[in-house]
C-alpha cells in the first residue's frame, strides 16, 4: 500500500563512503554524480541508449564477484550497494583503457577542432597522463570522410563509442550511420547507398567526445578553448531551444545545445544551428535618414518627428524576432507615442515543422508580441492586412517579412515616411526612409516567449557594434522626443515597468531576475568547472556599455 | 618593550628647556640617502624623532591578487620581482611550497641546483645591502667594490638563467635547465674574486671610525622585541638569537652541508652589517660544498601532471601533444587544499600561504614577506634618536619596496 504512495522507489547506496539515495534504476554513474563522484565516460550519454562499449566507466562494487568490474553506465542500483570509484583496481582500468584509446590516436591537437573540449585531453591528463609505449607506426585510416552536406569525419580520431550511430537511429530515425569492419580496422561510416543528410545531424557533432565528427560550417574556423558560450536562445523557430551561444572577440562562431528537459532536451537542429549566421551577415551598423548616414540621436529624432506628423496615419509593423522586452515598448510607443489602436505583425515566413522540434513558425516570439499587444489594447493585425491599406507612414520594427522582400519594398516606396529598425541589409532596409540599427538577442538581454508560452531568458554574449541598439532603446528614445518621460535605461527595467501590463498569468511564474545568470560583469578568471562544463581559462567579456546591455547586476 | 634611547628624557634640571614645537618633516619616497622606494612621516623635536611613520606602496604591485588570475606556473615571474636582487630565493621558494601543497618530491640533483641559486644570490642581495649602506654613510668605495662582486655572480646567473634579474628559473617540481658547461669552474673562479672583493669591504668598512660612530649603538632592538615584532633573518640574528630556517627546519640540501650561523649580540646596525658579512662567507662555503657533492641526474620530475612533458615526445606522440596542451592552456592542477611553507631568504623568512581549490590557477596566494614585520619595527627601532641614525637603520633592515607591497 505504502508502494502507490511512494511511486519512486529509492535505493540507499554508498559512493566512495559517501551514502546517497537515489531512484530505483538508476545507474552507478548517475548515482556517483548525486554525491559529487564523476566516473569518467565516453560512450554513455543521458539521451541515448546504453552501450557500455569504451570500458571507461568501469567501477568496483560489492555486489559483484571479487575483482571484477562493472560498467557505471549500464549497471542499476542495488539497495545497499557500495560504490568504489578510486581503487587501485579501478584507476588502473582507467588508465589502461585511456592509454588503449590513444595508442592509434593521432597526433592532431594542433589543427583539431575539438582541442579544448575533448574528452581524450581531459582523461588523459587526469587518468593516465604517462608516455607512449607504441613501438610501431600508427594505424591510418580515411582522414577526411565526407558523410554528407554537413558532417565531415576523421576516423583516425574516432573512438568508436557509437554516440553518433545511437543517436542517428535513436532520435534522429534516420539510422545512416553504423559500425564497420572490426579489431583496429573498425570505423564508423554511412551505409552503403545512404548519405548523412538530416536536420538533427548537427548533433553528432556536438555528441562526439573527440574531434572526430566535424561540422563544415566551423570546421578550422575557430579554437575551442578561446571561445565564450553565453547561454542564449536559438530564434531559428518557435520552438526556442535554449542553447550555448559561443563567440570569441564579438563574433559569433557557432551555437551548441544547452539541456533543457521541458524544451530542446539535449539536442537542437540543424536549421536554428546555422542561424546564427544572421547575427553577423550583413549587419546594419550605423543609422541613416534618407540614405545618408547619421548620428543615432539625430535619427531617432528624425524618425519620431516625421512619425508624429504622420498622426494617425502611422502603421506599426512589429517583428516577432524581436525580443518581450522590445515588443512592449514598440507597442508603448505605438499606444502612447502615436496614438495607434492596432499593430501589424510581420516575421519570417512560415516552413515546414518536422516530427522533433523545428516548428512551422521560424519566429522565436510571436507569442510573446502578441502578449504585448494585448497588454497595450492594441488589435493585432496580420501583415497581410498592411499592404492593403494606405499609411501615410510605416515603423517598421525588425525588417523579417513574410512575404517576397523585393514586392514589400515597392509597396513601401509608396509610403511617405518608412522608419526601420533593421539588424540586417537587404531590400526592406535599403526601401527605409530611416534606419535605425538593431541589436540582436547576441548584443543584449531579453526574453523570448516559445509557442507553448514559455517565456526564457538569453543573455548578453558581446558588446553592439557601430551604433547598434536593441529595439526596447530606440523605442525609449523616440518616445523621449514626442515629449513622453523616459522610463528605463535597461532590458530588466523594460520588463520590470511594461511587464505590470501583461495579463495576469500570462508568462506563469517566470521570474526575469532567475536568468541563467552565467555571466559576471567585466573580465572574471573562472575556475574550474564552469557552468557549461568549460575549463578553466575562460573568459567572459560581457558588454558594459548601458546602451547594449543594461544588466542590474 | 624596552626604553630605547635616554637622550629625550634626559633634561638637565638646570637647563631651561626652550620651548619648542614639533617639526613633521617628509623624506622619501625618492631621496638620495635611502634606497628602496618609501615615504617616511617623520616628526621631529630638534633633532631627535618622536614619531615614525613609514608609508609603503608606490609600487602598485597587487602581486598576490595577479597570481589568482593566472595559472601556477604563471606566477613565477611575478616572484621575481618581490626581492629582485635575490630572484632565484623567491621563485625557489615558491615552488617549494607549491610542491609541499602537491606533494612533489623533488630529485636531488635539482635541490643542490637550487641550494646553489639561492646562496649566489643571497651573496648579492648581501653585497647589494652593505655596498649601498656604506654609500648612505658616505663611503662610495665599498659600493663600487660591491656591485663589481654583484655583478660578477649575476654574469653567473644570466648564464644559468638566461636573466641578470627576472630569472623565472625552476619550475614546479625541479628546474627548467641544467648547470651550462663548464659553469661550476666559473663560479668558483667568480667566488674567489667575490671573496676579494668582499674581504676589501670588510676591513674598508669594519674599522672605519665614521662608519663604526655611525652604525654601532645605533638602531639597537634587543632580543625580546625583535622576536615580538617578528623579526626574522640577519635583522634577528644581530640580537644574537640564533634561528635560521636552513639550519632549524632543513629544507632542499641544506643538511648534507656544513656550515655555521653567524650571530650578533647588541641589535645594532653594525651588528646587522657584519651578519652579513659572515653569511656571505657561509654561503661561498655551502656552494663549494654543494659542488663537490652534486651528480648528475635528473633535474625535473617525472610526472606528467606537474612537469611538460619532454618535447621529442610533445612532437611525436598524442600523449605527449595532450600532456603539453594542458598544463599550457589550463595550467598545473594543484590538488585542493591550503599549506604554508618557508624559505630563508637573505632578509628572513619568506613565507607562502597558498590555497588551491583544485583548479589550474591559485584560489589564493599569499607571501609573508620579511620586510613587513622589519619595516613594522622600524619605528621601535629610531624612537628617540637623531635623524641621521635613521639612515644606517633603515640600510641595515633591508626593506625591499617589491616584497612589502603586496
Amino acid at each position: 500500500m505504502s508502494d502507490e504512495k511512494k511511486p519512486v522507489q529509492m535505493v540507499n547506496v554508498e559512493v566512495d563512503g559517501k551514502p546517497t539515495s537515489v531512484p530505483a534504476g538508476t545507474n552507478l554513474l548517475e548515482a556517483a554524480k548525486t554525491v559529487g563522484v564523476e566516473i569518467p565516460h565516453y560512450c554513455y550519454h543521458e539521451g541515448l541508449s546504453i552501450a557500455a562499449n569504451c570500458r571507461m566507466c568501469l567501477v568496483e562494487v560489492s555486489t559483484a564477484p571479487p575483482g571484477k568490474l562493472v560498467p557505471g553506465c549500464q549497471v542499476p542500483v542495488v539497495e545497499g550497494q557500495k560504490i568504489t570509484t578510486d581503487s587501485p583496481r579501478v584507476k588502473e582500468q582507467q588508465r589502461a583503457v585511456e592509454e588503449f584509446l590513444l595508442l592509434h590516436h593521432p597526433v592532431d591537437c594542433a589543427i583539431c577542432d575539438q582541442a579544448g573540449e575533448c574528452r581524450l585531453q581531459d582523461y588523459f591528463q587526469e587518468y593516465d597522463y604517462r608516455p607512449s609505449r607504441l613501438d610501431s607506426a600508427k594505424w591510418m585510416k580515411n582522414k577526411r570522410k565526407d558523410l554528407g552536406p554537413t558532417i565531415v569525419l576523421d576516423q583516425e580520431r574516432c573512438i568508436m563509442c557509437t554516440r553518433c550511430v545511437r543517436f542517428m537511429a535513436e532520435v534522429a530515425k534516420d539510422p545512416v550511420l553504423g559500425v564497420f569492419g572490426r579489431g583496429t580496422r573498425e570505423v564508423i561510416d554511412t551505409f552503403p547507398g545512404k548519405v548523412l543528410d538530416n536536420n538533427y545531424s548537427g548533433n553528432i557533432v556536438d555528441l562526439c567526445p573527440v574531434g572526430a565528427l566535424l561540422n563544415k560550417d566551423n570546421r578550422f574556423r575557430a579554437r575551442a578553448y578561446f571561445l565564450t558560450a553565453t547561454p542564449s536562445i536559438c530564434t531559428g523557430c518557435s520552438r526556442g531551444c535554449n542553447t550555448f551561444l559561443d563567440h570569441f572577440q564579438g563574433v559569433p562562431y557557432r551555437y551548441r545545445p544547452r539541456e533543457n528537459k521541458d524544451v530542446n532536451q539535449h539536442w537542437m537542429c540543424d536549421h536554428g544551428r546555422l542561424s546564427y549566421h544572421q547575427l553577423y551577415d550583413d549587419r546594419v551598423l550605423a543609422a541613416s535618414v534618407g540614405g545618408a548616414k547619421a548620428e543615432a540621436g539625430a535619427a531617432a529624432e528624425a524618425a519620431a518627428t516625421a512619425l508624429q506628423a504622420a498622426g494617425k496615419g502611422a502603421a506599426v509593423v512589429v517583428s516577432p524576432v524581436l525580443s518581450l522586452e522590445d515588443a512592449l515598448a514598440v507597442m508603448l510607443l505605438a499606444k502612447e507615442g502615436l496614438k495607434a489602436t492596432e499593430i501589424f505583425v510581420s516575421g519570417r515566413g512560415q516552413g515546414d515543422a518536422d516530427f522533433f522540434l523545428l516548428r512551422e513558425d521560424r519566429n522565436p516570439n510571436r507569442k510573446g508580441v502578441e502578449l504585448a499587444a494585448q497588454a497595450f489594447g492594441l488589435e493585432v493585425k496580420p501583415f497581410a492586412e498592411l499592404t492593403k491599406g494606405k499609411p501615410k507612414a510605416v515603423l517598421l520594427a525588425g525588417v523579417d517579412v513574410p512575404t517576397e522582400g523585393q514586392a514589400f519594398a515597392t509597396w513601401l516606396s509608396g509610403v511617405e515616411t518608412v522608419v526601420a529598425m533593421a539588424a540586417n541589409g537587404g531590400t526592406v532596409t535599403a526601401a527605409a526612409k530611416i534606419v535605425l540599427p538593431l541589436a540582436t538577442h547576441a548584443e543584449g538581454e531579453g526574453t523570448f516567449v516559445n509557442f507553448e508560452g514559455r517565456a526564457q531568458r538569453f543573455m548578453p554574449a558581446y558588446e553592439a557594434k557601430g551604433a547598434m541598439q536593441p529595439a526596447w532603446r530606440w523605442a525609449a528614445t523616440m518616445l523621449g522626443h514626442l515629449g513622453l518621460e523616459f522610463r528605463f535605461a535597461s532590458a530588466g527595467e523594460a520588463f520590470a515597468e511594461l511587464s505590470k501590463r501583461l495579463p495576469a498569468g500570462a508568462l506563469g511564474d517566470f521570474d526575469w531576475k532567475k536568468a541563467p545568470r552565467t555571466v559576471v560583469k567585466g573580465v572574471t578568471p573562472l575556475t574550474g568547472g564552469t557552468v557549461d562544463g568549460r575549463p578553466p581559462g575562460w573568459r567572459e567579456l560581457i558588454p558594459l556599455r548601458a546602451s547594449s546591455a543594461g544588466s542590474d547586476a | 618593550m624596552a626604553k630605547q634611547h635616554e637622550n629625550l628624557a634626559v633634561a638637565d634640571a638646570l637647563e631651561a628647556k626652550l620651548p619648542t614645537k614639533t617639526m613633521t618633516l617628509n623624506m622619501g619616497p625618492s631621496h638620495p640617502a635611502s634606497h628602496g622606494t618609501v615615504r617616511f612621516n617623520i616628526e621631529l623635536d630638534g633633532e631627535n624623532i618622536v614619531k615614525l611613520d613609514p608609508e609603503i606602496g608606490f609600487l602598485h604591485r597587487g602581486f598576490e591578487k595577479s597570481c589568482e588570475n593566472v595559472s601556477w606556473s604563471q606566477c613565477l615571474p611575478y616572484t621575481d620581482r618581490l626581492n629582485y636582487v635575490s630572484a632565484l630565493c623567491n621563485n625557489f621558494g615558491f615552488l617549494s611550497a607549491v610542491e609541499k601543497l602537491a606533494q612533489i618530491e623533488v630529485p636531488l640533483r635539482a635541490q643542490y641546483i637550487r641550494t646553489i641559486g639561492a646562496e649566489i644570490h643571497r651573496i648579492c642581495d648581501h653585497l647589494t645591502c652593505t655596498g649601498a649602506m656604506a654609500m648612505e654613510l658616505g663611503g662610495f668605495s665599498p659600493f663600487l667594490y660591491a656591485i663589481e662582486a654583484r655583478d660578477l655572480l649575476w654574469d653567473r646567473i644570466a648564464e644559468l638563467t638566461g636573466a641578470r634579474l627576472t630569472t623565472t628559473y625552476g619550475r614546479i617540481g625541479g628546474v627548467n635547465r641544467d648547470l651550462p658547461e663548464g659553469w661550476i669552474q666559473r663560479v668558483k673562479d667568480s667566488l674567489d674574486r667575490v671573496a676579494q672583493l668582499r674581504d676589501e669591504i670588510d676591513v674598508l668598512l669594519t674599522h672605519n671610525r665614521i662608519f663604526l660612530d655611525r652604525t654601532r649603538h645605533t638602531g639597537v632592538i634587543t632580543k625580546e622585541d625583535a622576536v615580538n615584532f617578528g623579526f626574522t633573518g640577519p635583522c634577528l640574528r644581530a640580537t644574537g638569537v640564533d634561528y635560521d630556517i636552513r639550519k632549524a627546519h632543513p629544507y632542499w640540501v641544506y643538511d648534507k652541508v656544513d656550515f655555521s650561523v653567524p650571530l650578533g649580540s647588541q641589535g645594532d646596525n653594525f651588528d646587522r652589517y657584519y651578519v652579513r658579512i659572515e653569511e656571505m662567507k657561509q654561503s661561498d662555503s655551502i656552494i663549494r660544498q654543494c659542488f663537490e657533492q652534486i651528480e648528475p641526474g635528473p633535474i625535473l620530475v617525472d610526472d606528467w601532471r606537474y612537469a611538460l612533458p619532454p618535447k621529442p615526445e610533445v612532437y611525436s606522440t598524442i600523449e605527449g601533444v595532450i600532456g603539453h596542451f594542458k598544463l599550457i592552456m589550463e595550467g598545473i592542477k594543484i590538488p585542493k587544499g591550503e599549506c604554508y611553507a618557508y624559505t630563508e631568504s637573505p632578509n628572513g623568512e619568506l613565507g607562502w600561504y597558498l590555497v588551491s581549490d583544485g583548479s589550474g590557477r591559485p584560489y589564493k596566494v599569499h607571501c609573508r614577506a620579511p620586510g613587513i614585520p622589519l619595516m613594522g619595527g622600524l619605528e621601535h627601532m629610531v624612537k628617540g634618536a637623531i635623524l641621521p641614525d635613521l639612515i644606517p637603520t633603515f640600510d641595515t633592515i633591508n626593506m625591499i619596496g617589491g616584497e612589502v607591497e603586496q
